[in-house]
């Protein structure tokens, strides 16, 4: 029997709480406002605006070099460095010392290749791939006009997604890192339940004509108010500060967010059913958490993890959910689309395995009430 | 009828027998006292009672109802303060008061139990900031804010100062002028005697022996034992022992130096032929003093253990 009358002050009772709870606001609230502030700096700031400073080395100086090296000087965002030749040696030490991004050594006797000097740390770097690609298409350039000759053919660049030409990589960081944050809110947030078991506060209102569903369902109605605060703040922050553009589609915005927060909530829930103490669940939490990060789309594609990955990714409800608050948010798609629904059956299914399963594990440790 | 009546309850945890055998029946009104060694089965009991296990055999009922059909009409009219504080700590004394108030179909006005546990100074401090005394409070407060018929209080004195003991008695002496029936554990020997009606001694998942504190240590025996010092020292103290031998009614007498220790079941009369005996010969009496038995030699008569507070 669910004793609705018994609402008001439970929801109250737990929104206090939740709200007091100084945690709470640092861990759902200012931590991934700071983590996706940073990532939107790191990946998304200034995309398309390449800045690099750089040596030229020219060892055999004379017309063709100093033709090469003024070609270099054409391109942009490429800085360099005292605006004139350094020798090989001074070059290597200014990369070394990290003065400059990178060393340019143009043709010499020994070598008749252009040849680009990076800090080894940087060997992977976005931007050292973006110069060698460049320098690469100059290098090229160069051949075609010592031979003379014109390209047939050459290459040009246009991204496409649903939702029309607007998606941006903004947009895919702001709606990965509202999933991530509302999926940590379930995942960390039934730490609460751990602590109330352990001090017998739960016992304590099975003693009263309590209901512990109307409890339960308290507690969930705060989240969603907390989810909802989440998804406005980080949207807010998103669209305001780094330029990301919304497509709502609120249906499926809406069924997206309901399902994926009870189904995390509810992976939380299974994780305080076999935890003891509050560090178990953390622990617990933690994994889970750090496991879905990096291999559920929220900051790379799935499609560009390693191949034996991805099958590991097509489990994970992570990645349901980040699709799923995508296609509401900026892909204004959804209901009508036959993946929309896939993602949330997935998601579904794991709310419900793990709740069952939770709340098998209360009634077989006689956590939950006896009668 | 009894508000009360436990029969033949028994319960075991795999090989371990947590309760053989206890029946009891608590009447309207009074204040009911378990007490027992660790681990005779007193918690274990309580569960039962306050629904929260299931017994292997026995019944409990509740004025006629029981867990089985009326589960919801005996959380109505139970309160129950557990050993474990359980209180949440962000929430306010008030706000816990409202919270458990929504409960239950009838409740006590808030700032009624405010006023009875003393705690209106403090109504809006959270849990986290109170005392161990104030907690304790609040969880007797929270036993009461249905007006239940029946209130179990779990060791509500445990670990609190002195201070802090009295105003919890203050608490339950105050319930029973209202005319509530109490069922109380305790650690404390002296606040089973001083507040109880009866006592229920319980070891080894068993009754032992229920009665009133007073009809327990009669039971035990009426010896008492009366103690004197004298200032004139041990010649003093030798005559006084030939006396009492030749006046008779003395079961044993322990004598060292100036120091005598006698044990009678008829004290008056010995200290008549004393007190007769010390002015006739104008010895000074330094110390006097009579030992009564207390619940604690009940205790330690029927459980054979030691009192351990």
């Amino acid at each position: 029997m669910l004793a609705w009358k018994q609402f008001p002050q439970m929801f109250a009772a737990h929104l206090k709480i939740t709200f007091r709870e100084k945690a709470v606001w640092f861990w759902n609230i200012f931590f991934p406002v700071i983590l996706m502030v940073l990532f939107m700096i790191v990946f998304g700031g200034n995309a398309g605006e390449f800045k690099a400073r750089v040596a030229v080395a020219d060892p055999r100086p004379g017309e063709a070099s100093a033709q090469l090296m003024d070609q270099l000087r054409q391109f942009p965002g490429l800085e360099i460095h005292g605006e004139g030749a350094v020798t090989a040696e001074e070059g290597r030490k200014l990369v070394m010392d990290k003065k400059v991004f990178a060393l340019i050594e143009l043709p010499s006797e020994e070598n008749p290749a252009v040849r680009l000097v990076v800090h080894r740390e940087n060997e992977r770097n976005i931007t050292a791939r973006a110069l060698a690609g460049m320098l690469e298409q100059f290098v090229q350039q160069a051949n075609y006009a010592a031979l003379g000759a014109a390209p047939v053919f050459s290459l040009d660049i246009e991204t496409v997604a649903a939702g029309g030409d607007e998606l941006r990589f903004q947009d895919y960081l702001m709606t990965g890192m509202i999933a991530l944050s509302l999926a940590q809110s379930g995942l960390f947030g039934m730490v609460g339940l751990v602590e109330m078991r352990r001090k017998g506060v739960l016992r304590r209102l099975r003693m009263t004509p309590a209901s512990m569903g109307m409890f339960g369902i308290a507690d969930m109605a705060v989240r969603f108010v907390f989810g909802v605060v989440q998804i406005m703040l980080l949207a807010a922050v998103g669209v305001l500060g780094f330029g990301a553009k919304l497509q709502l589609h609120l249906v499926s915005l809406a069924v997206a967010f309901f399902v994926g927060v009870l189904a995390f909530n509810a992976i939380g829930y299974l994780f305080s059913a076999v935890s003891k103490s509050q560090e178990a669940y953390m622990a617990m939490a933690n994994i889970a958490s750090f496991l879905m990060m990096f291999i559920s789309g929220v900051f790379i594609p799935v499609d560009t993890l390693p191949e034996w990955l991805q099958p590991l990714s097509r489990v994970m409800p992570l990645t349901y959910f980040v699709d799923g608050i995508r296609d509401g948010m900026v892909y204004a798609r959804g209901i009508a689309d036959a993946s929309f629904w896939i993602a949330v059956a997935v998601l579904a299914a794991w709310g419900v395995l793990a709740f069952l399963i939770g709340a098998r594990l209360y009634k077989a440790k006689s956590i939950a009430a006896t009668r | 009828m009894p508000v009360l009546e436990v029969r033949r309850l028994r319960k075991t945890f795999g090989a371990v027998t947590a309760v053989a055998d206890i029946s009891f029946a608590v009447e309207h009104g009074e204040v009911f006292t378990i007490i027992g060694p660790n681990g005779a089965g007193k918690t274990t009991t309580l569960e039962m009672i306050e629904g929260l296990l299931v017994p292997d055999a026995g019944e409990i009922s509740f004025g006629g109802l029981t867990w089985e059909q009326d589960a919801r009409a005996i959380r109505e009219m139970i309160g129950v303060q557990p050993q474990s504080g359980a209180l949440f700590d962000l929430l306010t004394v008030e706000e816990h008061l409202r919270l458990f108030a929504s409960f239950y179909r009838k409740s006590r006005p808030v700032g009624e139990i405010l006023e009875m546990i003393n705690l209106q100074d403090h109504r809006n401090k959270r849990v986290k900031v109170l005392s161990g005394g104030q907690r304790q409070r609040l969880a007797i407060g929270l036993a009461m804010i249905n007006d239940p018929d029946l209130i179990f209080l779990d060791e509500p004195t445990t670990g609190l100062d002195p201070q802090a003991r009295l105003n919890i008695w203050d608490i339950i002496l105050r319930l029973k002028e209202m005319g509530k029936t109490t069922i109380l554990t305790t650690h404390y020997m002296e606040e089973a005697e001083k507040l109880s009606d009866r006592v229920c001694i319980v070891d080894q998942g068993a009754v032992v022996a229920l009665d009133t504190p007073a009809a327990l240590i009669g039971r035990l025996t009426k010896e008492r034992e009366i103690r004197l010092g004298f200032e004139d020292g041990e010649a003093a103290a030798r005559e006084a022992e030939e006396l009492l031998q030749r006046l008779g009614n003395v079961t044993r007498m322990e004598r060292e130096a100036g120091q005598l220790r006698i044990w009678t079941e008829r004290p008056e009369a010995a200290l008549h032929g004393l007190f007769g005996f010390t002015r006739e010969r104008g010895y000074r009496v330094e110390r006097l003093s009579i030992r009564e038995m207390s619940l604690e030699d009940v205790f330690i008569a029927f459980t054979g253990k030691e009192w351990r507070d």
